[in-house]
């Protein structure tokens, strides 16, 4: 079954529709929600939460309906925003344990379940630190916690690797991941990287400007092409021109010879030509698609639309 | 309630079932229980309201937080108990019957520290989650906005009942102290306890839903801090001087100072009479109307909470 679906979700702002009659069904899993700054990423997901409400169409997650079952709802998911929301005075164990509380778990539970959440947010040295004193990754990893510490059966979070730097970036990463598949909890993640979706979503969700511009399984749209990747070192143009001569269309890109093909791939040939010139043959691959290429087909914008209601810090880099 | 959601979880090795690895031969083995998820109860909305009214009291007072954040309400605590301390060492020092100060006029004595602890605290209960931007993770729980808004109120209530009925009941030990007889004046002064109780959880809540109504309305603790004090001293001052001109309009300015409402409703409950130069005297109405202006004033200060919390963005 479905972990969310609506049915023509509208939202509008005085300005601007942020989101436009979206109809979607998602199935559990780790899903990436993609779109360019203010295309309404957070807008759904505060939608799915119930923290605002639709001008439109409904919205069901966890088969019960967001605004009429809202509370009922809230015990089960995890929301991670995008923004600061921690209170620095605290330490990790009393806030995390406290948001337990609020959703409803009894109090020695609450320890437990923190305790445990804290491990695998590799915050378990430092739970009963004040959180002021915590880096932005810990900071991040808090967030997390709190998101997962009622063990939901859906997790939302908003940018989550907002403000990292590499390493911090990729150890938030590794533990979506884990808490995804080692977990089995739903994740809707949004962000507008797409390195990031590659790396550990199995679905994605496009949306551009509050529309739905795709949805579906992440190997359909980084399955392979009709396009042989030979990389040389020495002369590519020569290669190039030999095959072309044994009937074998191909194109130069630096040291890249981009060979089509239509039924078998012709290995042999390429090698026993790469051999016949004598020029070092680095690797033979099938090219597979990239997001960037779904990106550059779908003609996703990349500037931030105007006058949108979102507020998104770091800027695109796809 | 208990019952989970429909399950939507994705198949994973290491969830429910623990994966068994094989140690070396003869030897012992290594389960690996990988992650639980949580079985147990889920207690829901009444659960999530009491947490958050034993938190935000807690946060109140500095409780779980560094030692600064515990000196502003503890120093007021401590000059608000200061009337009743002599009270109690007037009473073991000079074996006489003398009231230092008495329940019905014990809040006309301590009001501007009233108005103070109300400025030191409601920022603190209703401001912190607006400051941290925390609001988002209680409104996604399971915790509705006016719930949220209730629970601060309470907490804030309650907050204000350390400050009036805790010096009230050390007053009510010390005047009884201080009389020859323990047991006759506990026997006839028994009647106390009640308006005790009742002056103490009214101003409480009269005084919280002024200062949670007006610390809400800004994330800035210095604002709120100033508004709170603002809101109830100046109305005092004003009046003061109206019902001091003494014309039949200006006299009404008297229903229109929360701390003035706290005498007159403390005097009504006792049944006892208006210090005689206080601004509910000179004002000159029956002392039930201060009662009665008291509750709308509460009912309304409520109101304006929850209509905050219902428009405050999340």
């Amino acid at each position: 079954m479905a972990v969310f679906e609506t049915l023509d979700l509208t939202k509008r702002y005085p300005a601007v529709n942020a989101l436009d009659e979206l109809t979607i069904s998602v199935e559990p899993g780790v899903v990436g929600l993609v779109g360019a700054n203010g295309a309404g990423k957070s807008t759904l997901i505060k939608l799915l939460l119930g923290l605002i409400e639709p001008s439109a169409g409904s919205a069901s997650v966890l088969g019960y309906d967001v605004r009429t079952q809202g509370r009922e709802l809230r015990q089960f998911v995890g929301y991670m925003p995008e923004h600061d929301c921690l209170p620095l005075d605290m330490n990790a164990t009393e806030f995390v344990a406290h948001m337990a509380q609020i959703s409803g778990l009894p109090r020695s539970a609450a320890r437990e379940r923190t305790a445990e959440i804290l491990r695998h947010a590799g915050l378990f040295e430092e739970r009963y630190r004040a959180m002021s004193g915590y880096s932005t990754g810990m900071r991040q990893r808090a967030k997390l916690a709190q998101a997962l510490v009622h063990d939901p059966s859906i997790v939302f979070l908003d940018e989550p690797t907002n403000g990292l730097d590499p390493a911090g970036r990729d150890e938030m990463l590794d533990l979506i991941e884990r808490t995804g598949r080692g977990m089995g909890i739903s994740i809707l993640m949004a962000t507008h990287l797409l390195g990031e979706i590659e790396r550990v979503c199995d679905h994605l969700i496009v949306i551009d400007a509050g529309q739905l511009r795709h949805h579906g399984p992440l190997g359909g749209f980084t399955g392979a092409t009709q396009t042989l990747d030979v990389e040389v070192t020495g002369d590519a143009e020569a290669l190039a021109v030999h095959l072309e001569r044994r009937g074998v269309a191909s194109v130069v890109d630096g040291h890249h010879v981009l060979v089509s093909i239509e039924s078998e791939p012709p290995f042999d040939l390429i090698r026993d030509t790469v051999a016949e010139l004598g020029v070092g043959l680095v690797r033979l691959e099938q090219r597979r698609h990239t997001l960037e290429d779904l990106f550059r087909v779908q003609g996703v914008p990349q500037e931030v639309a105007e006058g949108a209601p979102e507020r998104e810090g770091a800027p695109a880099n796809v | 309630m208990s019952s989970g959601p429909p399950d939507a979880r994705v198949a994973s090795p290491a969830s429910s079932q623990g994966t068994r690895t094989d140690g070396s031969a003869g030897g012992g083995s290594i389960y690996d229980l990988g992650y639980r998820h949580y079985e147990g109860v889920r207690l829901g909305r009444r659960h999530a309201i009491l947490a958050l009214y034993v938190e935000s009291l807690r946060g109140a007072f500095g409780l779980g937080r560094g030692a600064a954040a515990k000196i502003a309400p503890f120093v007021l605590i401590f000059i608000a108990l200061v009337p009743a301390v002599i009270q109690l060492a007037i009473a073991a020092l000079i074996p006489a019957e003398f009231e230092f100060v008495s329940g019905d006029d014990y809040y006309s004595g301590v009001k501007y520290i009233l108005a103070l602890y109300a400025a030191a605290v409601a920022p603190d209960i209703v401001g912190r989650d607006q400051r941290n931007r925390s609001l988002t993770l209680y409104f996604s729980r399971a915790i509705g906005r006016t719930d949220y808004a209730l629970g601060k109120l309470a907490a804030m209530t309650t907050a204000m009942l350390i400050i009036t009925l805790v010096p009230q009941l050390i007053l009510f030990a010390g005047n009884a102290l201080s009389t020859q007889d323990f047991g006759a004046y506990l026997a006839e002064e028994w009647d106390q306890v009640l308006p005790i109780l009742g002056s103490a959880l009214g101003g409480s809540l009269l005084i919280a839903s002024i200062g949670t109504a007006i610390g809400a309305q800004t994330p800035q603790r210095a604002f709120a801090t100033v508004g709170i004090v603002v809101a109830f001293l100046l109305p005092l001052v004003v009046a003061g001087v109206m019902v001091e001109i003494g014309t039949d309009a200006t006299v009404y300015a008297a229903f229109l100072s929360p701390l003035d409402l706290v005498d007159g409703f403390t005097w009504w409950i006792f049944r006892s009479t208006p210090d005689e130069f206080s601004t509910v005297a000179l004002a000159g109405f029956d002392l039930w109307a201060y009662t009665l202006a008291a509750v709308v004033a509460t009912v309304l200060a409520s109101g304006l909470l929850v209509r905050r919390y219902q428009r405050v963005q999340a």
